[in-house]
């Protein structure tokens, strides 16, 4: 059963995450991601869940990893200054397998730039901020739809994952208002259980990923961000300790992107092929419908990271992928490394979409 | 000891230096503990990095060990999920009041239910000695080799200001008192601040002429002016000399507080 | 009761030695396996809580132990016929 709402893409993603079950929300309010916050901070606590405003993005991430271990669902909200000052507590989030949802309504960027207007200008932050190593799961909304159904699956994935798993919208689809069915009810996949007795971080399943022994339960985990070994216990000077921890906190998900990859294909059989995720989809969409050539074909991708580099070998016949950005090509360079076909850029900076004249410029080559 | 179940005895002897004040400041803080017969899997230690930060990787309950400075924002979120828990901090001068000064000010307004031990040796110990927001003028460590130049912090004041419920200061000398202390400081609800001034011989003693552990215990001794004295010796008009400290029990009040018990 | 430091623990800082009220540690002069020179007990007859805790029933004095940084005294029972110095009480 599902109803239908007019909504904002801010206001799908809250209601997502409620659905999804979370009870935690810290956060510090930043444009234009203030009214997940808002709509945390009033629906929140009616459904027995914790809102509390940190006095920065700093503390509101490392809040939420805290209440994460408590066994409670949290999440957090920013755009690109805040997701800037939140990357330590990221790295030791990953370091510690700690599950955390991150929202990140994209803007211009960088420093204070364009606060009320779009940008995908973080998508490599996303994937390499932090220092070191390690793996991220990074979901890009399109529409409102997708920012009620990819915020409550980015719960999923963090629980089954043990990682923190990033929202990156945009500025775009955060505040513009559109139809939405709404769901009664989603699915819910928790943290693999943890068996009493056993080394907390001790891995013994091929998917890499250890069970999750909340606070109070008795198991007494000693959570660190140094180099820990099975016991959760510093062992910071092991060098094949410390190579061993790391390449498991990539192979974790690195490993599974083929199940975790979500993009859908239009024409496979053609020659031009868009590529394109978060906002750029809808102008996508657009010269998709103007056109209608099953020459054009279009690559929709919804997770971003870890990177669905397998999609492209579905596009056989395909001479050039387009890849439209509200950033200075930050994915397409990431396409360039997978594929043998030229790439082109199409970037656009300044805050507003793509128009679909610009697409189909560049469609025909005479951009 | 009755405590000593607290301590991951597979662990010990544990890193601190020969002499250093950390470990009294353990004991003391889980002899409160036991005290206050909680349970281990209902208590949660936080803790930032550092020395002192050390600590929650000795005791035997589920504990947090994050990054720099940010001990209070985790522990915040850990109370604040679930209030049912017994939250105890383990930070140490500049894990608090150089980079955590933020968080520190903040869960002091906010009053939340929690206990705080600041292991205050005035250096950075870990990393080999460098100053800190709380050494003293003119002592030498390796980033003011020719003397400091800053004037300290002093932290109960600080606290006292933002607004917590409970503050304190001791000396590793004063191992009973501060005992005591932490057993009021667990027991009072909101923001509970236990400031102790320890010796760190390897970093902080060693530049700065104290050649001898018990040398620097015997200098926090004879330095900490009861608070009590302090009191009298302003309403009697005499001077207070520049140099001593005032230890003991420097604020208790009622604040509404966050995050209690239900 | 008597007073037993645990070498494995002990690393030799004094401060025992020093902050006991009844002074009844003295300085150790042998290194042990780990290079320690771990307090030895002068006076132990001088100890409150190894002379009384059993008529008390509950832990007397303990500053030693508290300030121990090392977690490394603890009082054990002695074996029965275990010779030891006993002071005189008025």
């Amino acid at each position: 059963m599902t109803r239908t709402e007019f909504w904002q893409g801010n206001t799908a993603c809250a209601e997502g995450a409620l659905a999804a079950g979370c009870n935690f929300f810290g956060g510090y309010p930043i444009t234009p991601s203030t009214e997940v916050a808002e709509l945390m901070a009033a629906k929140l606590p009616k459904k027995g869940g914790v809102f509390i405003q940190m006095e920065d993005e700093i503390a509101s991430m490392a809040s939420i990893i805290g209440a994460s271990w408590t066994g409670a669902r949290a999440m957090t909200a920013t755009s690109g200054p805040g997701f800037s000052l939140m990357m330590e507590n990221i790295g030791f989030a990953a370091m510690t397998e700690t599950p955390c949802v991150v929202v990140n309504v994209q803007r211009g960027g960088p420093s204070t730039g364009q606060p009320t207007m779009s940008a995908q200008g973080d998508m490599m932050q996303v994937r390499f901020g932090s220092h070191g190593d390690y793996a991220v799961i990074a979901l890009s909304p399109a529409t409102v739809q997708e920012m009620f159904e990819l915020t409550a699956k980015a719960f999923n994935l963090a629980d089954k994952y043990r990682t923190p798993v990033f929202l990156m919208a945009d500025e775009t689809v955060g505040h513009m208002r559109e139809k939405i069915l709404v769901p009664d009810s989603v699915e819910k996949i928790g943290r693999k259980p943890f068996v009493p007795g056993t080394p907390p971080f001790k891995v013994t399943d091929p998917d890499l990923i250890p069970g999750f022994p909340t606070f109070g339960t008795g198991q007494h985990v000693h959570v660190t961000g140094l180099t820990h070994d099975e016991r959760g216990y510093p062992a910071a000077t092991n060098p094949p300790l410390h190579a061993a921890l790391v390449k498991r906190l990539v192979d974790k998900i690195e490993n599974a992107r083929d199940e975790m990859a979500d993009y859908d294909i239009v024409n496979p059989d053609a020659e031009q092929v868009f590529v394109a995720y978060g906002g750029p989809v809808r102008t996508v969409m657009q010269v998709m419908h103007d056109k209608k050539d099953t020459n054009i074909g279009f690559l929709r991708i919804r997770t971003v990271w870890p990177f669905p580099e397998k999609a492209f070998a579905k596009f056989k016949n395909a001479q050039r992928f387009l890849v439209p950005e509200m950033n200075l090509g930050q994915i397409a360079r990431e396409i360039q490394r997978h594929v043998k076909v030229p790439v082109v850029p199409i970037p656009k900076l300044g805050g507003e979409l793509h128009t679909p004249a610009e697409l189909v410029k560049v469609l025909e080559g005479k951009a | 000891m009755s405590y000593d179940e607290w301590f991951r005895t597979d662990r010990l002897p544990h890193i601190y230096c020969a002499g250093c004040g950390n470990g009294t400041i353990i004991n003391c803080t889980l002899a409160a503990v036991d005290q206050m017969g909680w349970k281990k899997e209902d208590t949660v230690f936080v803790s930032g990095i550092g020395c002192s930060s050390r600590a929650p990787g000795y005791i035997l309950t589920d504990s947090l060990h994050t990054t720099h400075g940010r001990a209070l924002a985790f522990a915040t979120g850990v109370k604040m999920a679930k209030p049912a828990f017994n939250v105890v901090v383990f930070t140490g001068d500049g894990d608090l009041a150089a980079i955590g000064g933020n968080h520190f000010i903040h869960a002091c307004r906010r009053n939340i239910d929690m206990t705080v031990v600041c292991m205050n040796n005035q250096i950075y110990g870990m990393t080999g000695g460098q100053g800190s927001p709380t050494t003293p003028l003119k002592c030498l460590s390796s980033t003011t080799p020719y003397g400091c130049t800053e004037p300290p912090f002093d932290l109960c004041e600080l606290a006292t200001a933002a607004g917590a419920n409970y503050v304190a200061r001791w000396t590793s000398y004063h191992v009973k008192e501060l005992e005591k202390a932490v057993k009021v400081g667990l027991e009072t609800p909101g923001f509970s601040f236990i400031e102790v001034l320890v010796q760190c011989p390897t970093a902080f003693g060693r530049r700065n002429k104290f050649r001898q552990v018990m040398d620097h215990v015997e200098f926090l001794k004879s330095h900490s002016l009861l608070k009590a004295k302090r009191d009298r010796l302003l309403d009697q008009g005499q001077p207070i000399p520049e140099d001593l400290f005032v230890v003991g029990e420097l604020t208790k009040r009622n604040r509404p507080a966050m995050g209690v018990k239900p | 009761m008597k007073l037993a430091i645990d070498e494995n623990r002990c690393k030799g800082c004094n401060l025992c030695t020093k902050v006991c009220p009844y002074k009844i540690f003295r300085e150790g002069k042998k290194l042990n396996r780990k290079g320690v020179a771990v307090p030895e007990l002068d006076r132990p007859e001088r100890c409150t809580n190894c002379r009384l805790r059993n008529l008390y029933g509950r832990q007397l004095c303990g500053v030693c132990q508290l300030t121990c940084p090392d977690q490394a005294i603890h009082w054990v029972e002695e074996e029965p016929y275990e010779p030891h110095k006993v002071a005189i009480e008025y």
